[in-house]
């Protein structure tokens, strides 16, 4: 199959394109145009914007705690509407099938869910085998297991630590290594109720910052394309951009991802004592190479919190709206689900919003800030195309900003902030940083050889709509979008890591499993003969 | 023995494939029913039931919704069997202890064990909360029990004399519960645990429960270890967890008006049935040999896993294989508190129930 796309205003950074000009794709890939062979279909792009497929490096679509906070709010995702389904299980609100389909008709065409447990893998990996589309991927969580901490403890060294990540990421087929509140859940189920960068675990006796360094050097000693993942201490708590302005320092220039800066970005001024520091903090993340962040937008509306971060979640549940939480303490990280309502007239979620803009428009390159909401956490992933207009529109901004609370705006910088981002700027913060954050050296572009993971946009003053819908989008070659309806469904892969290591270990965690938790690990193993369809992995190799 | 029978009689796979396509496709309301399957069953009766416009639910619902409803109406405190384990320093058993869900589960919480998470790691305190002689017995443990003929009182008066609010008792009562609430209020890491089958403990008492997690929470750690049906409940909660990622809702769902809808009353498989709104039924009991528990008499296909006598011959009868024995499967174990992977201990030629639902499939007509 032979694809001309024909006239379109090429976006595309890596290769240092911004200019009307065509694209070819031969089946999966985007080739160079090939002599003597006629086209199968030729779309006529005059007057579009054509980037590679979108990425999201942190939207939390599937697994036990996302499941469970389906279950926890059922009111939240009644559908009321009589419809004929056209697609399996498309009337299906905050389903699996809906997922996919809502990102790909935004152009999305690979997206990672952020924060899986090892003992969580398999229900996650068979959820994510159920979002059509798109391809995808997990975050392991570690920092808060029992086996690290011991290690930690007893002062085994890196290389037991390198080790024990490699053999979890391999049962798991995880892309990459995220660490929530290194050791606070931890000590949450000791009854600590705080927990900074150096307070320490009881039972174990390491700090924070001990658990975060053993997992950074892991990550880079096994050659881990993504960098530690890291969602910090203290999240949401006023004054908490000392906590990140220390997790920059902690990171010794060694490459570091700080998860929803967002929600660190806060300070203490004013009559509420709360502020946005957000400028600040920018600042640090402009002064520190290695470090790269994503931001964890709010918008004004109900969403539900979901998170590993249990110690953080069961403070926050006083705030719950509705008032009903579910907090649960697991194997190790656990959960937290807690629906919350951010409101435009609330002071202090204002001040929130502001902090995220500040944050993108502040932080000067747009390699090394990334475009989230952390879905669902700040506001639903379906809210991506307003805050494409947010960035992109100095006009947008001030429209929305004259509706807040003035006193929110006058503790924030943001009102004075004239930067808006280019369609290219865009095309990097979506594409090209997310596929080398990962490692993906497949996508994120529109060279010879790349995926043909493809978006076509029709320019419009709105610009929220243009982003909404997207013109067409191809996967691995297939068009599946027109007019931003996905026509049918395709399955994308998983992508995973898969590092090599002593298998010592595995000996070693047989023993542990059952001794300590009396059956076998392998029942957590994800196998691929679970999984619905065959070939649903694919590999990132581990070499920077 | 053969692939399955139609109306009593010896068929092939692919002829009662091609029958149970048709009573599916010829009912107005087709409902999927039992689900005792492991999690590929439950994907494509969901798929199926979606195609046909029918509605589906599982046998063990009730026992799932016990819990569940306390959860969408105030939310829950929860933890793993594993930590349980590992940790807790109290265990509190809530209810009358029905003898097929505790034995096992209470061996596999070690409560011989010292808590090796615990910093102290002491022998662990044993509490119970139930009616006389409900109480769990563990031999040479000694649990400390509060007679509680109604579990809701009991629950509400713990809570109130652990929150300083006045109670009117027994000098005895007040100085026996107490003695429970220092024990409570100094446990490191309390789990209690609860059998939603439990006699007395409804959704009421477990919100009360719920309630003094929340209380004691305030200034220690204490969780809760919902234990589900008996006997695993065929794999209900695995039905529970797929049916949630691929509807957003539990079972009891219907899609008859084109997109799913969920209402745990209105979609009760028996009473569906028994009310003259379902017309047809596909009955999965691929883990027991759990017969349908309606009266009236509607065209049915069931996927049993054992020959078992029906009070009415099914028009068909499809043998498939049991998950984890006749072959491979993902289903939650509450042990762990999780989905697993199960290896077959008898790996057979049996379909599994995904298998079977898949050759239904094939015979469907192009438009339903």
């Amino acid at each position: 199959m032979l694809i001309h796309l024909k006239g379109g205003r090429i976006v595309d950074p890596v290769n240092g394109r911004d200019e009307a000009g065509d694209l070819w794709i031969e089946n999966d890939r985007i080739v160079t145009e090939p002599s003597g062979k006629l086209p199968d279909d030729v779309y006529d792009l005059s007057g579009k914007i054509v980037m590679a497929g979108a990425i999201d490096i942190h939207s939390h679509i599937a697994g036990g705690n996302v499941n469970s906070a389906r279950l926890l709010l059922p009111e939240m995702h009644t559908n009321w509407l009589p419809n004929i389904p056209t697609l399996p299980l498309s009337t299906a609100k905050w389903s699996t099938f809906e997922t996919g389909t809502i990102y790909a008709s935004m152009g999305f065409t690979t997206v990672i869910e952020p924060a899986i447990v090892p003992h969580g893998a398999l229900q996650a990996h068979l959820e994510l085998s159920d979002i059509p589309i798109i391809d995808k991927g997990i975050l392991t969580v570690l920092g808060n297991d029992d086996f690290l901490l011991s290690l930690l403890r007893d002062g085994e060294g890196p290389a037991a630590v390198a080790d024990y990540v490699a053999s979890t990421l391999a049962t798991s087929h995880g892309v990459g290594v995220k660490c929530i509140n290194a050791g606070g859940a931890a000590a949450f189920k000791y009854n600590l109720r705080t927990f900074n960068l150096d307070d320490v675990v009881p039972f174990y006796g390491l700090s924070s910052r001990q658990i975060v360094e053993a997992l950074q050097q892991a990550v880079e000693d096994l050659r881990i394309p993504h960098p530690l993942h890291l969602h910090a201490n203290n999240l949401g708590i006023p004054g908490n951009v000392a906590t990140a302005l220390a997790t920059i320092e902690a990171a010794r220039g060694e490459r570091l991802h700080l998860a929803h800066l967002q929600f660190y970005s806060y300070g203490t001024e004013g009559d509420h004592g709360f502020s946005s520091a957000a400028a600040e903090l920018a600042e640090a993340v402009n002064r520190a190479p290695n470090v790269t962040v994503d931001v964890g937008q709010i918008m004004f509306r109900q969403t539900v919190t979901v998170s590993c971060d249990t110690l953080r979640q069961y403070n926050g549940s006083a705030m719950a709206r509705p008032k009903k939480s579910i907090i649960y303490d697991g194997d190790s990280n656990g959960g937290g689900i807690v629906p919350y309502l951010y409101r435009e007239n609330d002071f202090a979620n204002a001040v929130q919003w502001a902090c995220g803009l500040e944050l993108f428009l502040l932080i000067d390159d747009p390699w090394r800030v990334f475009f989230t909401t952390d879905h669902p956490n700040g506001a639903p992933f379906t809210t991506y195309p307003e805050i494409f207009a947010l960035i992109m529109s100095r006009e947008a901004r001030a429209e929305a900003i004259a509706r807040l609370p003035q006193e929110a705006a006058a503790v924030t910088t943001l009102p004075s902030i004239g930067r808006e981002y280019s369609y290219n700027e865009v095309a990097v913060m979506t594409r090209a940083a997310p596929a080398k954050l990962l490692g993906l050296k497949d996508r994120g572009h529109l060279g010879e050889g790349a995926l043909a993971d493809i978006a076509v946009y029709s320019p419009d003053k709105d610009l929220a709509k243009m982003f909404r819908f997207a013109h067409l989008v191809f996967k691995d070659g297939e068009l599946v979008v027109r007019d931003g309806r996905v026509s049918h469904y395709r399955w994308g892969r998983a992508l995973k890591v898969h590092p090599g290591y002593d298998s010592a270990i595995d000996r070693r965690l047989s023993g542990y499993y059952e001794k300590h938790f009396g059956h076998s690990r392998d029942c957590y193993a994800v196998k691929e003969h679970f999984l619905p369809r065959a070939e649903a992995f694919a590999e990132v190799a581990c070499a920077r | 023995m053969s692939e399955a029978e139609i109306n009593g009689k010896p068929a092939s796979l692919a002829a009662a494939a091609e029958r149970s396509a048709e009573i599916l496709t010829q009912a107005r309301m087709p409902l999927f029913a039992g689900l005792g399957t492991d999690v590929a069953g439950a994907r494509a009766s969901i798929l199926l039931a979606e195609r046909l416009r029918g509605a589906y639910d599982h046998m063990y619902s009730s026992q799932i919704f016990a819990d569940l409803d306390v959860v969408r109406q105030a939310g829950l405190m929860i933890t793993t069997p594993s930590e349980a384990r590992l940790r807790a320093d109290v265990l509190l058993f809530v209810g009358k202890t029905p003898p097929d869900v505790w034995p096992a589960m209470i061996e596999w919480l070690a409560p011989y064990n010292n808590p090796p998470l615990d910093i102290a790691s002491t022998p662990r305190k044993l509490l119970s909360i139930a009616p006389t002689r409900g109480a769990p017995k563990i031999d040479g443990l000694a649990i400390e029990t509060l007679d509680a003929p109604d579990l809701h009182t009991t629950l509400a008066a713990l809570r109130a004399r652990l929150t300083g609010k006045s109670l009117r008792s027994t000098k005895n009562t007040l100085r026996k519960l107490d003695e429970f609430v220092e024990i409570l209020k100094n446990a490191h890491f309390g789990v209690a645990v609860w059998c939603s089958e439990s006699e007395g403990l409804d959704s009421l008492a477990i919100e009360m429960l719920h309630g003094l997690l929340l209380d004691l929470n305030k200034t220690t750690r204490f969780s809760g270890l919902p234990l589900g049906p008996p006997r695993a409940g065929a794999n209900a909660s695995g039905v529970l967890q797929t049916s949630g990622w691929m509807t957003g809702f539990p079972m009891r769902t219907s899609f008859g008006r084109g997109f799913p809808e969920h209402d745990s009353w209105q979609f009760d498989a028996e009473r569906l049935v028994d009310s003259g709104e379902a017309d047809a039924a596909l009955w999965i009991s691929a883990y027991d040999s759990s017969a349908p528990p309606w009266k009236r008499n509607i065209p049915l296909i069931a996927l049993m896993a054992s020959s078992i006598t029906f009070h009415r011959e099914p028009q068909v009868r499809i043998h498939v294989g049991r998950p984890g024995v006749d072959h491979d499967c993902v289903e939650f174990m509450r042990e762990v508190g999780s989905l697993t992977g199960r290896r077959a201990s008898h790996q057979s030629e049996k379909p599994s129930v995904a298998r079977v639902l898949d050759e239904i499939t094939k015979y469907l007509g192009e438009d339903s």
